[in-house]
């Protein structure tokens, strides 16, 4: 089998993969903020009942996980397909890593910035999303396109639950021709070039989206 | 021009606070008249800054009443926060929002707190720029500007909102020596309009020509009183005999 045959039978896992990695934003996205900002806001009770579930979440092993949300629930009569176990667990948790992110982020703002949202009036909801949160997130966002890029690798992972992914093809492969060393090198170059544009794409929002610290470079 | 019977008499009795074990204010009593000017002055850790943000609610105190107009903080929540809104307040370190424009910094409460619209709250808001005396510096960020650009965009900011009493916490304490004049320059020009100010300052040629109370505080409580010319020339209490020589030497 040519260098070419076996590209293009990892491509064809190339879908698989970019889907399970958006559907795994579409959980990661919201949970992290929720769960971040939930965890900021909350004291007592409500935040050991917020902080539960984003541990439960960022300190399981996402393998188990898949296994056990894949194979286990259908016993409980809950049969979720494979892409929405994949993307929920892999989302969920990632989520929970943003969601500590997001906390962090909120944290280390400065005390003034909130006291002087308060002193103009502002409600706690207003200074939340106009004050606190735009600027956490800027902090934030290598934080965030970091957990995208292992969010990607971590896809590899849904093989096992009989996604065919970029990982499942290469195994596939691998078993046909009993030549691994060309096909796991092809796929570790293939998850190179899928990751490294992100990265990339990284650097470009942070200054985009950083005209403060643009600024300060600019007096 | 602001009209005196617009501005805001205070009112602060028997005001107790703790941080925990520490008796931070001790049975402090303040009467500020509508339109009145005070300097809060004394040594650090006396207490000042925590008495001046009492009085619109960022600090809590566990005994004594605190009353703006005629609303007493802390009754409800909905007056506090209508108090809260006649206040404006300079920080130290000016807290200004880094990731919004000069401009939007003047209007965020404008449109968010009274739905003020965009065209209008800019136009209010160029207004006090221009007051302040920095128009031109509307489309840029903070971190462009210099300190005392900053704490004039922050006073602005402030006005912006119509308050009808100004807190003033150290205002030029984080400022370069040089940028100092300029920022109680525009303090100047807000008392001679008639505002009711508290400014917790060590400038004492600003407290001099502007206030008409000195308050001096110390470990807690307010220790002397006086016209600014009593204080200056014969303050009574050691305390502030000694703190004033030191400054003034």
């Amino acid at each position: 089998m040519s260098i070419l045959e076996i590209w293009l039978g990892i491509l064809q896992g190339f879908r698989v993969t970019a889907l399970v990695t958006l559907y795994g934003l579409v959980f990661a996205i919201p949970f992290g903020l929720v769960f971040g900002v939930a965890q900021y806001m909350t004291t007592g009770p409500a935040r050991f009942v917020v902080t539960s579930v984003i541990e439960f979440w960022r300190s399981s092993a996402v393998i188990i996980l898949l296994f056990v949300f894949y194979y286990a629930l259908p016993l409980a009569g809950l049969a979720l397909s494979a892409m929405t176990v994949s993307a929920m667990v892999l989302g969920l948790n990632i989520g929970g890593y943003a969601s500590q992110a997001v906390r962090a982020g909120l944290q280390a703002l400065d005390r003034g910035q909130k006291e002087a949202g308060q002193a103009l009036g502002l409600s706690r909801s207003t200074i939340l999303l106009r004050i606190e949160l735009p600027q956490a997130l800027v902090a934030m966002s290598p934080t965030f396109i970091n957990q995208l890029i292992q969010l990607v690798k971590a896809t590899s992972l849904v093989s096992l639950v009989t996604l065919s992914d970029m990982t499942f093809r290469a195994k596939e492969i691998s078993q046909i021709e009993y030549d691994p060393v060309p096909i796991y090198s092809s796929l570790l170059l293939a998850y190179f070039i899928v990751c490294y544009p992100v990265a990339l794409f990284g650097r470009w929002v942070e200054r985009r989206i950083n005209p403060v610290r643009e600024a300060r470079c600019a007096v | 021009m602001i009209r005196t019977d617009s501005t805001l008499a205070v009112q602060i009795t028997s005001l107790n606070k703790w941080y925990g074990a520490f008796h931070v204010l001790k049975e402090v009593n303040l009467t500020i008249p509508s339109g009145s000017r005070v300097v809060i002055c004394g040594p650090s850790g006396s207490g000042k800054s925590t008495l001046i943000r009492c009085l619109n609610g960022l600090e809590a105190y566990q005994q004594g009443t605190v009353t703006l107009g005629t609303v007493r903080l802390g009754d409800n929540a909905r007056e506090t926060a209508l108090a809260r809104r006649q206040t404006g307040m300079v920080f130290q370190n000016f807290n200004l929002f880094p990731h919004l424009t000069v401009l939007s910094n003047c209007t965020l409460a404008l449109r968010r707190v009274l739905g003020m619209p965009r065209a209008e709250a800019e136009s209010l808001a160029r207004h006090f720029l221009e007051k302040v005396r920095i128009p031109e510096q509307a489309d840029k960020y903070p971190a462009q500007l210099s300190g005392g650009q900053q704490q004039r965009v922050a006073i602005a900011r402030a006005l912006c909102m119509n308050p009808r009493l100004m807190l003033f916490d150290e205002p030029t304490s984080a400022l370069d020596p040089e940028m100092v004049k300029e920022v109680l320059d525009v303090m100047t020009g807000l008392a001679q309009e008639g505002m009711t100010m508290i400014c917790v300052t060590h400038e004492m040629g600003f407290a001099r020509e502007v206030a008409d109370q000195i308050v001096f505080m110390d470990q807690g409580s307010i220790v002397e009183q006086a016209s600014p010319m009593t204080f200056f020339s014969t303050p009574t209490h050691p305390r502030a005999q000694s703190f004033l020589h030191t400054l003034l030497h």
